[in-house]
Order: structure tokens, then C-alpha cells, then sequence
């Protein structure tokens, strides 16, 4: 099992406490294609926040791979983020000033890697994303389409243990859509884990397991 | 390293004219620094120049008006220095006294050759005169030992005044003049800025004098001095041993005319140490503006880069990477700017000095910076930079990975 969540609370303070995520309890597999779908405001973005060692909760364990995520300090979660997860946003946040080839290899920059040897590993993702000849391009060159295939190319970089997507699909078209979707389908066969937050039906369709979450809680 | 450059160039080149504006506020308090501390360190080398001439060691003494009744005497008697005074001195004030020597004034003597003549009048001197008169030597020697001892007929003239005797293209070195009626070898030159007189032995004038044994003026060497408060006590008893000798009151500050020129350079040297910290004082508040300048620009740049940096922590970055990234990049900023205040600075210093080279002003000399200097501001600039940067990059720190991430 490569993340089991038992009993997770989360409230954001306020006058008016939020209780966004209610007993928690959730187990996914190395290997598994999972989507977690729910209305804008379920609390499925929190999920994956916290998923991604970006949130922390109030209660309950998180393990993250066999490793208790909890009451980490910044650096450790850091190096956590850099070793075991790999992200893909919705809007791609990719670096502006920085070309295809520097922004997947930034990852590595924080290992300390030599110049050198990221970006070879780099060019070696953009060639698996058939994104070799935009290496040297300004993501402001690039669709929408190549931007997700460089932001995923730089998620799969570090090799981490889990590739947790944020509405990896909100920003494209339908046809753009169906390809990342397959990039995702591919990677999987390939055995990934892969958990996918979306509200799209026709995104949670292609992956194995739908994870419906609505008021903060897993309905099924 | 590459990359950390790569940064820093690319968020300059976001934000070409802020950069460019608070680039311009660092130069502008480097350049000022070192503009005001070159010219000042000139301004101290012209002191001391001129100091180094003079003998900083001695205290002119000459005779003045008694203006309190003492010792039955009544109030204002004119005090009138003599030969004995010397050997007086000599023995009374040995712990602070290490020579007496004195000067015997003629200004109505005419100094003559068969080209034209001279009206200055001379002086009867000792060997020290040159130094503490603070004249230099331009050819041949000054008066020495032996001229003394044998009372010998030689005289040293003014560079200007030999030119007028002699013409401009004459070493006039072994050449005779006539003082008065008798003849007087030439044996050199000095250079003063506004005296002018012509010097002899002191026996010789002394010989000439008619048998009086006044003495215009007594210069004494002092030493064992630490201090104003030395220097001040030593002229008090120099005023003791003659008011003792010569019956006035030792308070009375107008009986004898005392030229301090040790206490002269210690108030001196002491106002130069006030005017070149000033300096710093000044150079380093302009530099500040410009500092908090950079600060300013940093800040934006943290809030600009809000979500850039929400990313880069989402994909592992250490906060301490952060930290390093932003504080390098202030440091940079005002280091790259600094140099150029640095370098422009230095070229105006240079042109100050060589202006104060040609139009010959003995106030300035060497007005520019050592590489000790330069290195200091070097540090200073770099700390500085880093300061400026600390704030704005412990700010970033606060910044959560999420909030940052939906930033947008």
C-alpha cells in the first residue's frame, strides 16, 4: 500500500471553523490510477494538498509510502515533496523565465545535482513526452497541451512514488484533454501510481478507481 | 552557481527600470562615499605634508609686553629675549627642553648685487630653522654646524629672491652678495610659500650686532610630551623659567608670545580624525538610502514571486534554498551597482587630484583611496546587500508552499 489515510480531520480556523475534511479513511496501491472527483468546495483539493505533503491535518495518520507524514519540519517535508512526489497542476506553474529543459530539470537543482547530469535526465523526459525538439522554448511559446507534457515530464523527473494531478485537464481542450489523459493512461501501465483530483466525469471514466468525496467525506 | 546567476540576471531583466532606479541610489551613496573620502584623505595628506615640513617637536618662543605689574615692576614693559636665555632653558627646563637655539632679525640691511638688491632683511639662524620655519631646501645646503662655529660670511636667499639677483638662468651657488657692505657667499636655496627672508649663521649676525645680545625670536626642541595636557604644561614652565628671569608674571599670557607647534599638530591631527569620520558617518547614512532602496525592491520581488516560490517549494525546495536565492540576489544588486559607484567615484577623485596636482594646491595631495579602503567598502557593500536582502527573504519563509500555490 503506497497511501493509507486513517481518520483525517482538517478545519481551517475562522470565526466560523470550516471542517472541510471529516474521518478520512482512504488506502491506494503502488500501481493504481485513481481519480478523486467532487463538486468545487467537497474538500478534494485539501485531499490532495495534503497528499502532496503541501497541508498538514489536524488528526488522524498519513502514510506516505511506509513513512508517517506528520509533524514534519520544512526541510523534511521538502525533501519528501522532492523524493516521493511528483505534481501536476492545473495551470502547469511552470517557471516563465525559464525554458522546457531548465523547468523539469529544477527539481534536481534542489538535490544539488550537477548541471550537467540534470539536464541530461531532463532532455531524456522531454524525449519520453515527445517534447525534445521544444526543449530550449519559454513555456509562453508553448500550448497548453506541451506546457502539461513539460509540468509532467517535470513531476516525473525526481521518480517519486506517487504523481498526484490537480485538474490536470481544467485548462485544455477536449482533444488536448484526451491526450494528457492517455500520457496518464500510459504512464500508469507503465506502473505508476497516479491520483488524479478532478470534477470532469470523462476524466474520472478513464482511470481505474473513482473516489467520489463530497462535504468532506468519501460517499464511495 | 550558473544558475544562481541565471536567476538573478533574469528577475534584473523583469524589472529593468526599478532595477535601474534603485541601482542608480546604490552607486550614487558608494560614489559620494568615496568621492568624500578620497578628497578628505587628500586634505589630510596636504596637512601632514605640510607638517612634515615643520618641526612638530618645538615651540617658538618670542618677547612681548608684560601687561600685569609684578615683583614691584608696573604694567606694560616690553620683554626682550637675550642670548642667555638659551643656556637659561637649557638647564632649568632640561626634562621637556632638547635645544635652544634663536634668531636674530635685521630688516634694514640691504641685500645687494651689481644686478639689484633685496629689502627683506635676513636672519642670524641655527641649523633647525630650516625645519621649523617649515622651508624646504631647493639647491645647495642650509647654514650648518661649522657655519656657526666660524662664524662664517655665507648666506642662504629664497629661490625668487635669487632669481632676482642673479637672473633666472644662474645657479647662484658660490656666487657673493653684499650684505650691507660685506660680502657673503651664497651657499643655497630654499622654497617657503610667503617668507622670504635671507639667512645667515646666528654667530655671524650676532658678530654683527654691535654688542647687543637681543635675540628676536628662541625656538626650543621639546620632548618627553604625551598630549595636549604635556605640551600645555611644558609651555607653562618655559613661561615660569622666563618670568622668573626676566620678572613678570608667569599668568601673564601676553608677556611672552608662545607658538605651540607640538599642541598645533596634535589639534590638528585630532580635527582630521573628527573630519574623516565625519566623512564615513555621511558616505555610509547616503549608502543607507540607497540600501533600503534595495530592500524596497527586494520586498516587491518576494511578493512578485509569490507564487514562483510556492512552486519551487511545492517541488521541493528547501526554505533555506529560498533564503539563499533572494539574499544573493540583494547582495549581487548592490554589489554590481556598488562597483560602479566605486569605479566612477574613483575616477572623479583622480581628476580632483590631478586638477590639485597642476594648479599646485599644497592643501590636497593624493586625493584618493588606498586598496585597504576599497576593500572595506568592498565588505561593507556585500554585508550591506545581504541585510537588505535578509528581510524581504525571511518574509518569503513565512510564505506556505499552499497559499503561495494559489497565489495567482
Amino acid at each position: 500500500m503506497i497511501i493509507e489515510l486513517k481518520d483525517i480531520n482538517k478545519s481551517y480556523p475562522g470565526a466560523v471553523p470550516l471542517h472541510v475534511l471529516k474521518d478520512i479513511n482512504l488506502s491506494i496501491d503502488k500501481g493504481e490510477l485513481v481519480s478523486i472527483m467532487g463538486a468545487s468546495g467537497s474538500g478534494k483539493s485539501t485531499l490532495l494538498n495534503i497528499l502532496g505533503i503541501l497541508d498538514n491535518y489536524d488528526s488522524g495518520e498519513y502514510l506516505l509510502d511506509g513513512v508517517l507524514i506528520k509533524n514534519l519540519t520544512e526541510n523534511r517535508a521538502a525533501d519528501l515533496r522532492n523524493y516521493m512526489i511528483g505534481f501536476v497542476f492545473q495551470s502547469f506553474n511552470l517557471i516563465n523565465y525559464k525554458n522546457a529543459l531548465e523547468n523539469v530539470a529544477l527539481p534536481l537543482f534542489y538535490r544539488g545535482i550537477s548541471r550537467k547530469k540534470r539536464n541530461s535526465m531532463a532532455m531524456e523526459q522531454l524525449e519520453r513526452m515527445g517534447m525534445a525538439d521544444r526543449a530550449t522554448h519559454l513555456p509562453g511559446e508553448l500550448s497548453g497541451g506541451q506546457r502539461q507534457r513539460v509540468a509532467i515530464a517535470r513531476a516525473l523527473i525526481t521518480n517519486p512514488s506517487i504523481l498526484l494531478a490537480d485538474e490536470p485537464t481544467g485548462a485544455l481542450d477536449s482533444k488536448t484533454s484526451k491526450e494528457v489523459m492517455q500520457v496518464f493512461r500510459d504512464l500508469n501501465a507503465e506502473g505508476r501510481t497516479i491520483v488524479i483530483v478532478t470534477h470532469d466525469p470523462g476524466v474520472g471514466e478513464q482511470t481505474n478507481r473513482i473516489i467520489r468525496i463530497s462535504d468532506g467525506r468519501i460517499v464511495s | 552557481m550558473i544558475d544562481l546567476i541565471n536567476e538573478i540576471l533574469a528577475t534584473l531583466q523583469h524589472n529593468k527600470l526599478r532595477t535601474a532606479l534603485t541601482g542608480f541610489a546604490v552607486s550614487w551613496g558608494i560614489f559620494l562615499l568615496i568621492v568624500l573620502l578620497s578628497v578628505s584623505q587628500g586634505l589630510i595628506n596636504g596637512m601632514e605634508t605640510m607638517f612634515a615640513a615643520h618641526d612638530t617637536e618645538s615651540m617658538t618662543i618670542t618677547g612681548g609686553w608684560a601687561h600685569k605689574p609684578y615683583d614691584g615692576l608696573s604694567e606694560d614693559r616690553p620683554i626682550t629675549l637675550r642670548d642667555r636665555d638659551l643656556a637659561i632653558l637649557k638647564s632649568k627646563n632640561g626634562s621637556t627642553v632638547t635645544s635652544a637655539t634663536a634668531r636674530i632679525n635685521s630688516d634694514t640691511i640691504i641685500i645687494s648685487t651689481q644686478k639689484d638688491y633685496l629689502s627683506d632683511g635676513f636672519s642670524g639662524v641655527y641649523p633647525s630653522e630650516l625645519r621649523s620655519e617649515g622651508a624646504t631646501l631647493e639647491r645647495g645646503r642650509f647654514i650648518n654646524e661649522a657655519d656657526i662655529r666660524s662664524e662664517r660670511r655665507v648666506i642662504v636667499l629664497h629661490k625668487k629672491n635669487a632669481e632676482i639677483l642673479f637672473g633666472k638662468h644662474t645657479d647662484p651657488v658660490g656666487l657673493q652678495v653684499k650684505v650691507g657692505e660685506l660680502s657673503f657667499t651664497i651657499v643655497g636655496t630654499y622654497d617657503h610659500e610667503w617668507n622670504k627672508r635671507s639667512y645667515i649663521p646666528y654667530t655671524t649676525a650676532r658678530s654683527m650686532s654691535g654688542g647687543s645680545d637681543k635675540v628676536n625670536r628662541i625656538t626650543v626642541g621639546v620632548k618627553n610630551l604625551n598630549g595636549l595636557a604635556d605640551g600645555e604644561k611644558a609651555e607653562k614652565a618655559l613661561r615660569q623659567t622666563l618670568g622668573r628671569e626676566h620678572r613678570f608674571d608667569p599668568t601673564d599670557s601676553s608677556a611672552l608670545w608662545i607658538w605651540n607647534r607640538y599642541n598645533q599638530h596634535l589639534a590638528t591631527s585630532s580635527a582630521m580624525g573628527a573630519v574623516q569620520f565625519a566623512v564615513w558617518i555621511i558616505g555610509l547614512l547616503t549608502m543607507l538610502s540607497g540600501i533600503v532602496g534595495v530592500s524596497n525592491i527586494m520586498f516587491v520581488s518576494v511578493r512578485e514571486r509569490t507564487h514562483e516560490i510556492g512552486v519551487r517549494r511545492a517541488i521541493g525546495a528547501r526554505p533555506l534554498a529560498i533564503l539563499r536565492q533572494i539574499i544573493l540576489e540583494s547582495v549581487a544588486i548592490t554589489t554590481i551597482f556598488g562597483y560602479v559607484g566605486i569605479i566612477s567615484g574613483l575616477l572623479v577623485a583622480n581628476t580632483i587630484n590631478s586638477l590639485a596636482e597642476k594648479g599646485d594646491w599644497m592643501f590636497l595631495k593624493n586625493a584618493t583611496i588606498d586598496i585597504a579602503i576599497a576593500l572595506q567598502v568592498t565588505v561593507v557593500l556585500i554585508v550591506a546587500g545581504a541585510l537588505a536582502g535578509l528581510f524581504p527573504a525571511l518574509k518569503s519563509l513565512k510564505i506556505k508552499p499552499v497559499e503561495a500555490l494559489r497565489d495567482e
